[in-house]
């Protein structure tokens, strides 16, 4: 088949389904909906499949299918095409995407069974995934735009998608509105780029990158580049716009699954991953991007250790590894961040699915105060969970461990990093051992805290199918990318991943190989660590469940500072919100309401006024009417014959 | 008054008649309240804009103003008529021929 | 004085005494025959002006049909005398007054001070010529140059002979079926 069909395929199937579903919402059913969804996605993975398998058939250095079906817009020299590439990156992300969404979309068929609205559910999951499509494979800023804002636009709808819940509907509202504020940057970010290069096509800014390093923190490209940053922390939940992501759990838990731990939050590191050629050229931006990734990676994940329901855990962890994924790009391992992308769409989405089981065998209950020793009730979640927080903790050989140690090299060893910003990023993944042990604890292991009017039942097939299969990939999707320093010692495996992506990556400059010793001993201090914290959580939630309730005693202050995550959103509201909304408040009532309103009532009066005035020469008599004819006779031969 | 004005009948002579007759129609359009004088009135308005024309055409030596005439009698004969139906109308309903009680375009 | 002016003098003072009568009777029969009277002084007059044809036709039309037509809706309508003859209202009565007073004095004015045609002109049916010859003349222009305007007038009475039939046969005011 040719590419433009394969292409009009993968990313018209979810649209198509969209429209089918959206249409009929009221019409169809759950299981009508779901199976023509997944059809939609199963039809899109497949002609994905079938493009990434050309893609890899072609020589090395020229992997790249591009497809323009037209052109959408030319404005003197501001020329843009509705056009799409899949090349190295784009081929993991629609891998990514179709597959992952097509295991979400089975799993929904079970999670959503009951829900009212499910073909409207199954509508809005189509349509993120054309938005997402449209995102990844768009060749262009301007194309990638309007997939991030259509991503945007999904999962607002899908947050808030038990709307008649007025805190669901803020949630939906709240992630909407911090995305605003990113995309506003994003576009700020294209016109700098624009006015710059005078083009948003992503090969031909690529291609158009200065050579030297721009020290400047006002030169064009660190100004174009910040501001896409900027963006990005919107899209991918950094620091300082992190706060809608927790929220956002108020969706479907596969939604929470797909978009907001899988797919669309990692759009930004994407995008930074697409533009790397200019990104390397600006150091400050990417101190700027490696400082907030890991600051974020730290905060999220303390505040990940106090939180008690089961998907903000995840939540903040989700928020945490992505600020791994965004330390990566900083110190330069775009590759790195890419492959912690993908393992983390495997495991974090299994992650999701599986809480999602949990809670639907516990009847919509999500805090683990209330759950324990689950193991025995759901044991194909239990054990799929449980190859997920090995995945997640970093214990070799399972996915998760692969890609993190990457990150934590390249952030050691790096000209752009440096031992700080390592230190960071094990505290980070220690932590992350300690609330996804304590998280694991709580909910399956332990004694049993199940209220008596609950009884816990393992989840039909089409729900632990998906959770099956993503946890086989969280165990073996880290094994294309084994790092040669064990890889030489496995019979010379070679570093697939690092192949595949390397004709997109630009060289870190100043970069010098790694010697083993050092890897050897960072890898080592990180599964130490992260080991000693796995038990010290252990012992503490499981052995001796007394102990967590001492220990928080003890540090009462801090405790409570983290378990009210900061202060943060308290903070935006009295520095941000409330200012602007009293701000508007004062708007409205002297300038709108005393002023403009005042004025057309003026308008209207004027004119009322005048009306009457002369009402009341309109009586209806004729014979008035023939007079004031006479007198206009009167007045104009007056001016014939006197003039 | 001299004999000059009195024996020598010219164009203006007509022209003042003709002013005269006009200006009693419209005396009579404004004053009258019977809707049936209004339209009498009227016909002698367009009386005298007829002899206006004719002793215009006359002393000018064209034609035109005759036909000018004729088009005005036509006209004038088919105002009667609709204006006579119009008002044969307003009889029935109101029983009354008077205008003021056909005051219903009060502003 | 001439014959001509003693004609002139003559039709003018009936044509205006009976056109002031048509307005001051409150007796709308005799406003009618009042009416008749005048239109029969502008035929005489008409005649005066060497006009025989449209004299003719000023007879027959205003004085025949048109006064006929008057005279039948007052018989309907069986009218002895208005109850109200003229309008009321001081000042607007005073302002009409003005206005008609003002515009016959302004006509009359721009007349007079108008040196209006003194001399004649050449001969020519109109100024000249004895009934038949300004008949002849006026049929042939009237059927060629004024062709057009003549039609339109035909369709212009079918429209109002259809008009006038529709009004006559309603009930009578729109406010009732």
């Amino acid at each position: 088949m040719n590419h433009s069909l394969l292409m009009a395929l993968l990313i018209l199937a979810p649209f198509v389904g969209f429209l089918i579903n959206g249409t009929r919402y009221k019409k169809h059913s759950g299981n009508v909906a779901g199976s023509i969804a997944t059809a939609a996605m199963v039809v899109s993975f497949v002609s994905a499949i079938l493009l990434v398998l050309d893609v890899v058939a072609m020589p090395a250095e020229s992997r790249r299918i591009a497809v323009t079906f037209f052109e959408w817009m030319a404005i003197d020299k501001f020329k843009v095409n509705a056009g799409f590439v899949v090349d190295q990156i784009s081929s993991i992300m629609i891998l990514v995407i179709t597959g992952v969404g097509t295991l979400i979309h089975l799993f929904s068929i079970g999670y959503m069974h009951h829900d009212k609205g499910v073909a409207k559910y199954f509508a809005y999951l189509n349509l993120f995934i054309f938005n997402m499509l449209l995102l990844v494979l768009g060749d262009s800023l301007l194309v990638m735009f309007v997939g991030w804002e259509g991503v945007g636009l999904c999962s607002y709808l899908l947050i808030g998608f038990w709307f008649t819940d007025k805190e669901k509907a803020a949630a939906g509202m709240k992630a909407f509105i911090t995305n605003r504020v990113g995309d506003a940057a994003f576009l700020l970010g294209m016109f700098v780029l624009f006015m710059t290069f005078g083009t948003l096509n992503f090969s031909e800014l690529n291609a158009l990158a200065p050579t030297t390093m721009e020290s400047s923190w006002l030169g064009a490209v660190t100004l174009g580049t910040l501001f896409l940053f900027i963006g990005a922390t919107g899209k991918s939940a950094q620091i300082p716009l992190y706060v809608w992501l927790p929220d956002a759990m108020a969706g479907p838990t596969p939604v929470s699954a797909l978009i907001h731990a899988a797919t669309m939050v990692t759009a930004g590191v994407y995008m930074i991953v697409r533009l790397n050629p200019l990104f390397i050229m600006a150091p400050n931006t990417m101190m700027v991007i490696a400082i907030i990734g890991a600051a974020t990676a730290v905060l999220a994940a303390t505040i990940g250790m106090t939180q008690w329901d089961i998907k903000k855990v995840l939540a903040y962890s989700t928020v945490s590894q992505l600020g791994y994924m965004f330390l990566a790009c900083g110190v330069g391992a775009f590759g790195a961040a890419m492959f912690h992308l993908m393992t983390h769409a495997f495991f974090k989405a299994l992650m999701f699915l599986g809480s999602g089981s949990v809670i639907h065998a516990m009847h919509e209950e999500q805090d683990i105060r209330k759950m324990g020793a689950l193991k025995k009730y759901l044991p194909i979640t239990h054990v799929t969970f449980f190859l997920g927080w090995l995945a997640i903790i970093g214990a070799p050989p399972f996915a998760g461990f692969f890609s993190k140690d990457e990150i934590l090299a390249y952030t050691f060893n790096s000209p752009l990093g440096s031992p700080w910003l390592w230190a960071a990023g094990a505290l980070g993944a220690t932590l992350t051992a300690f609330y996804m042990t304590r998280l694991m604890a709580l909910t399956f292991w332990g004694k049993s805290r199940v209220p008596s009017s609950v009884h816990p039942h393992e989840s039909p097939a089409i729900m632990t199918i998906p959770l099956i299969v993503l946890a086989i990939l969280s165990v073996i999707g880290g094994w294309i990318g084994i790092p040669h320093v064990i890889g030489e010692h496995l019979g010379h495996i070679p570093n697939v991943w690092e192949h595949w992506l390397h004709p997109m990556i630009s060289p870190i400059p100043g970069w010098q190989a790694i010697d083993h010793t050092t890897e050897w001993t960072l890898m080592g201090v990180s599964v130490g660590l992260a080991t000693v914290s796995a038990i010290v959580a252990y012992q503490f939630y499981v052995k001796s469940p007394e102990a967590p309730k001492k220990f928080v005693e003890s540090i009462k202050p801090v405790y409570n500072l983290v378990y009210n995550k900061y202060f943060v959103d308290e903070a935006y509201f009295a520095g941000i919100i409330n200012p602007l909304v009293n701000i508007s408040k004062n708007t409205w009532y002297y300038i709108d309401v005393n002023f403009i309103d005042k004025m057309t009532y003026w308008a209207g009066d004027l004119m009322r006024g005048m009306g009457s005035m002369v009402r009341s020469t309109q009586t209806g008599n004729m014979q008035q009417y023939a007079m004031y004819i006479g007198i206009g006779i009167v007045v104009a031969l007056s001016f014939v014959i006197m003039g | 008054m001299n004999s000059d004005f009195i024996n020598n009948i010219g164009l203006t002579h007509y022209l003042v008649l003709a002013a005269m007759l006009f200006v009693t129609g419209m005396a009579g359009v404004l004053f009258r309240r019977n809707v049936i004088v209004l339209l009498m009135s009227i016909e002698l308005m367009l009386n005298s804009v007829n002899l206006t024309f004719v002793a215009f055409s006359k002393f000018l030596g064209i034609l035109d103003g005759h036909i000018m005439v004729f088009f005005v009698m036509t006209i004038a004969a088919a105002e009667a008529a609709v204006g006579l139906a119009l008002a044969v109308t307003i009889f029935k309903r109101f029983n009354e021929v008077n205008i003021r009680f056909f005051e219903h375009l009060k502003g | 004085m001439t014959a001509d002016a003693f004609l002139f003098w003559f039709l003018a003072i009936v044509t205006l005494v009976s056109g002031l009568s048509v307005i001051l009777n409150s007796n709308p029969i005799y406003s009618a025959l009042c009416l008749a009277m005048t239109m029969v002084g502008v035929s005489a007059l008409f005649v005066t002006l060497n006009a025989y044809f449209i004299a003719g036709v000023q007879l027959i039309v205003y004085a025949g049909a048109v006064m006929v037509l008057f005279v039948m809706v007052i018989m309907l309508f069986d009218l002895k005398k208005d109850l109200q003859t003229f309008a009321r209202g001081m000042f607007t009565g005073g302002v009409k007054l003005a206005s008609v007073g003002l515009i016959a004095g302004l006509v009359v004015g721009a007349i007079k001070s108008a040196e209006l045609f003194t001399e004649k002109v050449a001969d020519n049916p109109v100024t000249t010529g004895n009934g038949m010859e300004s008949t002849k003349a006026l049929g042939q222009i009237l059927f060629t140059k004024y062709i057009f305007g003549f039609e339109a007038l035909g369709v212009l009475l079918l429209v109002i002979a259809v008009g006038a039939v529709a009004l006559a046969r309603s009930k009578g005011g729109t406010h009732e079926q």
